[in-house]
């Protein structure tokens, strides 16, 4: 029995698709594209649950350590497929909390296999993570200031209407013990 | 000086109780400014991250080509070199976001974005300095 999830992004992209759980695995399927991701059930080593921008989204661990997310999923997909997770391939579903607080400070943590995935934790709770794979540059200044720069998909071409923001640098405040000097910041 | 303010005097704020208080528009993955909520939205790697206004100190713009940057600025410590700090932080000791970039082809829209942005904070520090003088 296949159960179908509609409206569903693989990734970053701007497409929605089918996504599809049976017993010999998960795939996902674009709408316009006929892009095709297929997992197979043997591959699929975790799961996790989490808030992002549209809406939730189904994070998927593989055999070969790389991961797979499929936004656009309801608060009411959850025990559905918790269950069907569990059911085909005994694989919990995990929560992990996101942070809306709307405070710019927090803690710096390396996250995923290779610490390739700088999360910003606030209050314990992620606010977001950069794929350090997709950064292009970074510089520290002053000791205290570092940059990420990040190269956008999208090139030079001219975006398309309603095409997302694109996010080209973050900078992070590092008090180390050099700004502990009292009455100096220089 | 009096030194840092180290947690003192910070006053508490918050964006959003949880993620079901998050607005809709979140969806769209664009900066996206909930007055209501005193907040702006910026897409980062397809997480919505909401910044209370009270995060943010100013915003600038710039035209580079065919693109229009906006850079938004972040209240953090350590910005006032050899300066009293007045601002007080809930934990001066941790990892603050100093600044974030975006970058568009449509510059009439960070325009707005900006000024938005720019309105926000001044009518809040408005209010604020209203509830000050009416304090004391």
């Amino acid at each position: 029995m296949t159960t179908q999830f509609e409206n569903i992004y693989h990734g970053l992209s701007p497409e929605v698709g089918k996504f599809r759980i049976a017993s010999s695995g998960m795939a996902w399927k674009g709408e316009d594209s006929e892009n095709m991701m297929a997992m197979t059930a043997a591959d699929i080593k975790w799961a996790q649950w989490m808030r992002v921008a549209r809406n939730h989204q189904l994070r998927i661990g593989l055999k070969d350590r790389s991961r797979e997310t499929f936004d656009g999923f309801s608060r009411e997909d959850h025990d559905k497929l918790a269950q069907l997770l569990k059911q085909h391939f005994s694989v919990t579903l995990e929560t992990k909390e996101t942070s809306f607080k709307g405070w710019n400070w927090g803690v710096t943590d390396f996250q995923g296999m290779f610490g390739q995935d700088l999360a910003f934790l606030v209050s314990n709770k992620t606010a977001f993570e950069l794929p350090l794979d997709h950064a292009s540059n970074s510089n520290i200044a002053g000791r205290t200031e570092v940059s990420l720069e990040f190269v956008t998909p999208s090139g030079n071409k001219k975006a398309a209407r309603n095409a997302p923001d694109e996010m080209v640098e973050i900078r992070f405040y590092v008090p180390g013990t050099a700004t502990r000097d009292r009455g100096s910041d220089a | 000086g009096t030194g840092r303010n180290e947690g003192k005097g910070w006053k508490r704020f918050q964006s959003y109780k949880g993620e079901a208080a998050l607005p809709k528009e979140a969806e769209n993955l664009r900066i996206y400014i909930d007055r209501k909520a005193q907040t702006i939205i910026f897409p980062i790697h397809g997480f919505a991250v909401p910044f209370h206004i009270n995060t943010i100190k100013n915003v600038s713009k710039n035209d580079e080509g065919d693109f229009t940057y906006l850079r938004v600025n972040f209240q953090t410590p350590g910005q006032l070199a050899g300066k009293k700090e007045d601002t007080p932080f809930e934990d001066p000791d941790a990892t603050f976001i100093r600044s974030i970039t975006y970058r568009s082809p449509d510059g009439h829209r960070f325009d707005s974005i900006s000024k938005q942005i720019t309105d926000l904070k001044k009518e809040v520090n408005k209010r604020e300095q209203q509830k000050k003088e009416m304090a004391d």
